[in-house]
């Protein structure tokens, strides 16, 4: 398994794509921390409560590489055909599968170091500067790691999604517009909503809140941090078992 | 049988290295790609995995590697499915046809991340990367690679694990005079070590050089299968060339030989009894220019076993009227 994830680890940092992947995340990170400490000055200003969660679990704006490199974990191989030659070398599926998962747990974890550290660095700099008290009570400690165990089911999730889909250019469109639209369709026309708590998306949602979220339509109640974590879990195993049953023994020829 | 921490190569158990093709099917669709096809190849034996395009050969591969599933039967190296290996890169070589390769990727890094895979050395992509002439270019990205660089790469893949047995589709394909040559000498070196090697090839001459048997399939079925001794027995062809021939056919026919007549007047007859055929010249009395015994010929044998099977228009038919066991007869019309 060490020398599996070895070889999945060389793979990827073999091409360009970590690092602008890392780039985008960093990106992501610092978009989403800039925008939730000017919220907290507001609220601060304004004598509100300061949401310190929210500032300081913003690396969780990775996610959206650890879904890429997920995304393409198989489709590149079928893509190039270098799926032959991965199979010669692993030809239990199952193996395979569960190989580069653990690599996406190891770039998640540079991921989440440079996101961290970057997320932590604008907020405490931000908010010193414009007088804010620091604090890293309110669930933040959690919270971090709840950030950085998303970010390897995010990987997860999108390795199922392409084991299932092969087709390299449809997973990336269909990630896409899932994670940019239908998750926002999905939370926001009435009837549908109310099954949004048992998407991938709202188990994602819930598992990165502290509890409470605010901004959702009354009809919408997520599941607890922990139910949310075990959903999109569940989500991930499942596209995971689907493709790996009847995308990945398929003919390979 | 074969322990997990046996070190492949070079084993001493007689079966290692033994593949067992049985009673293997793959239904395409409603089209038989392979057709309850059963052979072995014995360990330390080069065999030649010949058939005409589409005859399945590529698909049997596919199969006995674990990358197509069959409908039907079994195909095991050392008694196991490829799956069931414990170190299939220690184990099995393999280069199927059109080698694939990430575009953005060197040979070196392609090679290292099937070391890594296999839990061998880095080092060890360098040493087959001079071993296949490929040291130059191997930090190269293979976008950048010939169809034969391409192809020498796919070859280093094999020889990672140092496997005991070879199993490569097409070899030859897009290599240069050179590195055809070069391939000879490669599987002589790896005959002579032991190895065993299924090779599938269109390039009949030279797996008739360097191959010990052969396994020839057409249309998904077998159609001869043995050592190369053993399918050219009752090949043997006499050739004779002379003026006016015309006697001697009649004799010949008389004393029961079977062959045919060539266009440009020579007769083949299936014997190997140059003397026999020489003294009936000289009886009746007919003037030879020629009297020689043809040498073995995979290539003939291969087009009378598939002689009109293959697919396309026949341009030029080598071979014809090679089929052994039919009457005396006249080739093309000539005179
Ligand atoms: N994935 C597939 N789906 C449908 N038909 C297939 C598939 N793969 C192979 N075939 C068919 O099976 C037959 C055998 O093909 P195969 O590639 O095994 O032949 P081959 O002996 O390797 O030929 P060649 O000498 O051209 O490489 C062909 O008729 C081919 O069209
Ligand atoms: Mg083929």
């Amino acid at each position: 398994m060490i020398n599996l994830i070895r070889s999945e680890v060389l793979k990827i940092r073999s091409t360009q794509v970590w690092f602008w992947m890392a780039l985008l995340a960093a990106a992501f990170t610092a978009l989403g921390t800039i925008g939730t400490v000017v919220e907290a000055v507001n609220a601060h200003d304004r004598g509100d409560v300061v949401d310190y969660y929210a500032v300081f679990t913003q690396s969780q704006g990775a996610g959206v590489a650890l879904l890429v490199l997920g995304l393409l974990g198989l489709t590149t191989e079928f893509r190039h055909k270098t799926i032959t030659p991965t199979l010669l070398a692993t030809p239990n599926r199952w193996l395979l599968l569960a190989g580069k998962a653990a690599s996406y747990a190891v770039f998640a974890i540079v991921y989440a170091l440079i996101c961290v550290l970057l997320n932590f660095a604008i907020a405490i700099i931000w908010l010193s500067a414009a007088g804010v008290p620091l604090d890293y009570g309110h669930g933040v400690p959690g919270g971090v790691l709840k950030a950085f165990l998303s970010l390897v089911l995010t990987g997860m999730f999108g390795l199922g999604l392409g084991a299932l889909l092969r087709n390299q250019a449809a997973a990336m469109v269909f990630g896409i517009v899932y994670i940019f639209i239908l998750d926002n369709v999905l939370n926001f026309v009435p009837w549908v909503r109310k099954g949004y708590a048992w998407t991938p998306g709202g188990g994602l949602k819930a598992f990165l809140s502290n509890g409470h979220i605010e901004g959702m339509p009354d009809d919408v109640h997520l599941l607890a941090p922990v139910a949310g974590g075990l959903l999109f879990l569940a989500w991930a195993l499942a596209l995971l078992a689907v493709g790996g049953r009847f995308s990945l023994s398929r003919d390979i020829s | 049988m074969t322990g997990p921490d046996r070190p492949a190569g070079h084993g001493a158990n007689p079966a290692d290295g033994r593949i067992v093709v049985d009673n293997l099917t793959k239904i395409f669709g409603d089209q038989r790609a392979v057709d309850s096809l059963s052979f072995t190849v014995e360990p330390g034996s080069v065999t030649g995995f010949l058939g005409p395009n589409g005859a399945g050969k590529t698909t049997t591969l596919r199969m006995l590697l674990g990358l197509v599933r069959p409908t039907s039967g079994s195909a095991t190296i050392n008694g196991m499915k490829y799956e069931a290996l414990p170190r299939p890169l220690q184990t099995v070589g393999a280069a199927l046809e059109a080698a694939s390769f990430h575009p953005a990727h060197t040979g070196r890094q392609h090679l290292r991340i099937y070391c890594a895979a296999a839990g061998l050395p880095a080092r060890r992509a360098d040493e087959v990367l001079e071993l296949v002439g490929l040291g130059q270019v191997s930090r190269k990205k293979t976008k950048g690679y010939s169809r034969g660089m391409r192809q020498r790469l796919g070859l280093a893949g094999t020889l990672l694990g140092d496997p005991k047995v070879l199993i490569l589709d097409e070899p030859a394909n897009g290599l240069d005079p050179e590195g055809i040559r070069w391939l000879r000498g490669f599987f002589r070196h790896l005959a002579g070590e032991g190895r065993t090697v299924l090779v599938s090839s269109h390039q009949l001459a030279e797996v008739q050089e360097v191959a010990d048997r052969a396994v020839i399939l057409n249309r998904g079925r077998l159609v001869r299968a043995g050592t190369l001794g053993e399918l050219s027995a009752g090949t043997a062809t006499t050739v004779v060339r002379g003026p006016a021939l015309g006697p001697l056919q009649q004799a010949l026919t008389d004393a029961g030989f079977g062959g045919t007549s060539e266009p440009d007047g020579a007769l083949r007859i299936r014997t190997d009894q140059l003397a026999h055929v020489g003294h009936l010249a000289f009886t009746h009395n007919v003037e030879l220019h020629e009297l020689r015994l043809e040498e073995f010929d995979l290539e003939r044998l291969f087009f009378s076993l598939t002689e009109g099977e293959h697919q396309g228009a026949d341009l030029d038919p080598p071979g014809r009227g090679q089929r052994p066991g039919l009457p005396y007869q006249q080739q093309g019309g000539a005179r």
